[in-house]
């Protein structure tokens, strides 16, 4: 973003006082190197006449201090009447208040006659002076004012650039004022993890000895939007994108503004959001690193300028959100290479190792797809048009997330205690009801072992017997799974 | 604003560089070191135009390095409250733009842009007049006050604002 200095523009130069003017234009090619800018030296040619502020005035002096002190008589004795903006003179500004109100003291001590109301009267409106309130800074500046401030205070906005502050009352200002033309837009927020969200990386030193022949079938960085497997070799990392994630980016970008979140550090994340959005056309300025965020471990929307009421979240790490759980669209975990099938405490065979992929139509992303389109049409329903602002996204997912199992009547027989809870809770947040015993109500019963006398009912009473699988995949999808895939096995 | 003054620097000289091309060496190294530097007193060293004087060398005990005080003329760059900058909008968000002139990056907050200029979002960000007619967004060249400068050791930074008359879009075709 900054980094990009390849051309540099400095132009006309002039400042609000008559005596100091100076007029030097040049462009610069490749400004940044040494030998370009000492290349410069014999390209500009110094008239006395361009530099006459320099032939007659005491700037031609070695002595650093008598320089300062020149400038800053000149402009100092320049800048009140050149600067008419009130706000940029705040002592001054104070100062004058000072002098006003000693003017009218002096006057009512030599004419005596002043009335005190019209004394007050004055005094309120030389108060009256519209005092900045400091709404962030830039460089230990108010972005407004310009004034000198500790820097200390305030949200860091580091991804955006770094040195910029906001606080909260500007932060919800600006949350405010873009709300309104996100909904004029039919837009919605959505944060989205890159790490088994998106796309998986390992390091090149892990990829496992079935996988090195990944090495020979990367895809070319000078087409990045063509590929799906890169190897970056400065960062010794090799990325493989998620199977359909050109295709939602390109249809989720029609109805979010979307920003990457993610505990990876700050080159990795720019790295990463170049292979995803290799024109740029999605992230603009919205990558939220590990580096950006204001809690260790924790993710948080406070640095995003969006509502909470209008964000949705996409995370396989449902603990990195805490405070925004009912945000949250938990994604089932991409693992294509080893290193992060070990990483999670998985046993199994890679994707990459077993020269597999998820399914680019019908896999995790293709699914998520979907619920986001119904939940963003949900939200702009046409007959709920005027109080859009009143809206809540959490309301509308989890009333979608409570049709997944709705009808569904659960009884969970014999499941370790500790996952219990959850479970539960789960399937009821998608609409199922949770019984603790059997009743011809009962349509499905969830257990790992087929010979629990709950079991045995279910198969005598021909009702579903499943495992807790079947219900977590239908969290993951948000779609109720064909039972048959879920059938417990028996023990040996 | 741009100035051109005389500054001095004591610069060590390996021996290796002693011989026929010693000026040329110090000169080099001279430019090498102090382009593209910065200084909270005199700003940005854009370059190196002449040396004014060369000082007698001092040879340093034990490592052979002399070391030269050398008075060189330089333009340097530095803004100054109150004036007025051109600059090349480099990032346009919610919060306001980004602008560069030079070394020195500029914010130009939404509070210091004229109030009938609104944000527009999408692959392209930019600030637009109700009707249209002028557009701030990436590469665009503004015009531009200063109202507050810091430089550190290798950055300056400024606040500007647009919201004055004759401020703004200076290359935009329609305002032309
Ligand atoms: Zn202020």
């Amino acid at each position: 973003m900054f980094g990009n200095r390849d051309f540099i523009y400095l132009t006309d130069h002039c400042v609000n006082s008559d005596r100091l003017y100076s007029f030097v234009r040049f462009k610069v090619k490749n400004y940044g190197s040494c030998e370009a800018t000492s290349g410069l030296t014999s390209s500009l040619a110094f008239t006395p006449e361009q530099m006459s502020v320099v032939t007659d005035s005491p700037v031609h002096s070695s002595n650093s201090d008598d320089f300062i002190a020149f400038l800053d008589a000149e402009l100092g004795a320049s800048s009140p009447e050149s600067s008419p903006d009130k706000e940029a003179e705040n002592e001054d500004e104070l100062e004058s208040v000072r002098i006003k109100r000693h003017k009218i003291e002096s006057t009512e001590e030599t004419e005596g006659s002043t009335s005190e109301g019209i004394m007050k009267q004055n005094l309120e409106t030389s108060t009256k002076v519209d005092v900045c309130t400091h709404p962030g800074s830039f460089g230990s500046m108010c972005i407004r004012c310009g004034q000198q401030l500790d820097g200390k205070s305030g949200v860091t906005f580091g991804y955006i650039h770094k040195g910029l502050r906001l606080h909260d009352e500007e932060i919800s200002r600006l949350r405010n004022t873009d709300m309104k033309s996100l909904l004029c837009r039919k837009k919605l927020y959505l944060v989205l993890d890159l790490d088994h969200t998106l796309l998986n990386s390992t390091l090149l030193a892990h990829l496992s000895s079935e996988e090195s022949y990944l090495l020979n079938q990367t895809d070319s960085l000078r087409d990045i939007s063509k590929g799906s497997l890169f190897k970056l070799d400065y960062m010794h990392m090799m990325t493989k994108l998620r199977p359909f994630v050109r295709s939602f980016l390109k249809e989720a970008t029609e109805m979010f503004e979307m920003y990457i979140y993610t505990m990876g550090d700050r080159p990795y994340a720019l790295e990463m959001a170049k292979l995803l959005d290799p024109q740029g056309e999605y992230f603009n300025a919205k990558v939220i690193s590990r580096d950006d965020g204001t809690q260790k471990h924790q993710k948080g929307l406070d640095v995003v300028l969006g509502q909470e009421s209008a964000v949705l979240i996409l995370d396989d790490t449902e603990h990195a959100w805490v405070k925004h759980k009912d945000n949250l669209i938990l994604m089932e975990r991409y693992h294509f290479f080893a290193s992060s099938c070990r990483q999670f405490g998985f046993n199994c065979k890679s994707l990459a190792e077993l020269r597999n992929d998820e399914d680019e139509t019908d896999g995790a992303l293709a699914k998520i797809l979907k619920v986001l389109k119904q939940v963003h049409c949900t939200f702009f329903d046409k007959h709920q048009e005027d109080d859009l602002i009143n809206r809540d996204v959490r309301q509308v997912l989890s009333s979608v997330r409570s049709e997944v199992l709705s009808g569904c009547v659960i009884v969970f027989s014999r499941i370790f205690h500790g996952a219990l809870p959850s479970l539960r809770k789960m399937a009821e947040q998608m609409g199922a009801t949770c019984l603790a015993e059997v009743d011809p109500s009962v349509t499905h019963v969830v257990a790992t072992d087929v010979g629990t006398e709950k079991s045995r009912w279910a198969v005598k009473e021909n009702k579903f017997l499943v495992h807790p699988r079947w219900i977590e995949a239908a969290n993951y999808f948000w779609e109720k799974q064909p039972e048959e895939n879920f059938i417990i096995k028996k023990k040996q | 604003m741009f100035f051109h003054i005389v500054l001095e620097r004591n610069m060590q000289l390996h021996p290796r560089y002693f011989g026929r091309n010693l000026r040329d060496n110090l000169v080099s190294k001279l430019m090498k070191d102090v382009e593209g530097t910065c200084s909270g007193r005199h700003g940005f060293v854009v370059a190196v135009t002449g040396i004014e004087n060369i000082g007698k060398g001092l040879i340093r005990d034990g490592t052979g390095f002399v070391t030269f005080p050398v008075k060189y003329q330089c333009v340097v760059f530095r803004p100054f409250k109150g004036e007025i900058l051109e600059a090349v909008v480099t990032m346009v968000n919610k919060m306001g733009f980004f602008a560069e002139a030079g070394p020195v990056q500029i914010f130009v907050s939404n509070h210091l842009i004229p109030d009938d200029m609104e944000f527009q979002s999408g692959d392209m960000p930019n600030y637009t007049t109700s009707d249209g007619s002028v557009k701030i967004q990436k590469d665009s060249e503004v015009r531009l006050k200063i109202i507050g400068t810091r430089v550190d050791a290798t950055e300056i930074f400024c606040i500007g604002t647009i919201k004055d008359d004759f401020l703004g879009v200076i290359n935009d075709p329609a305002t032309v």
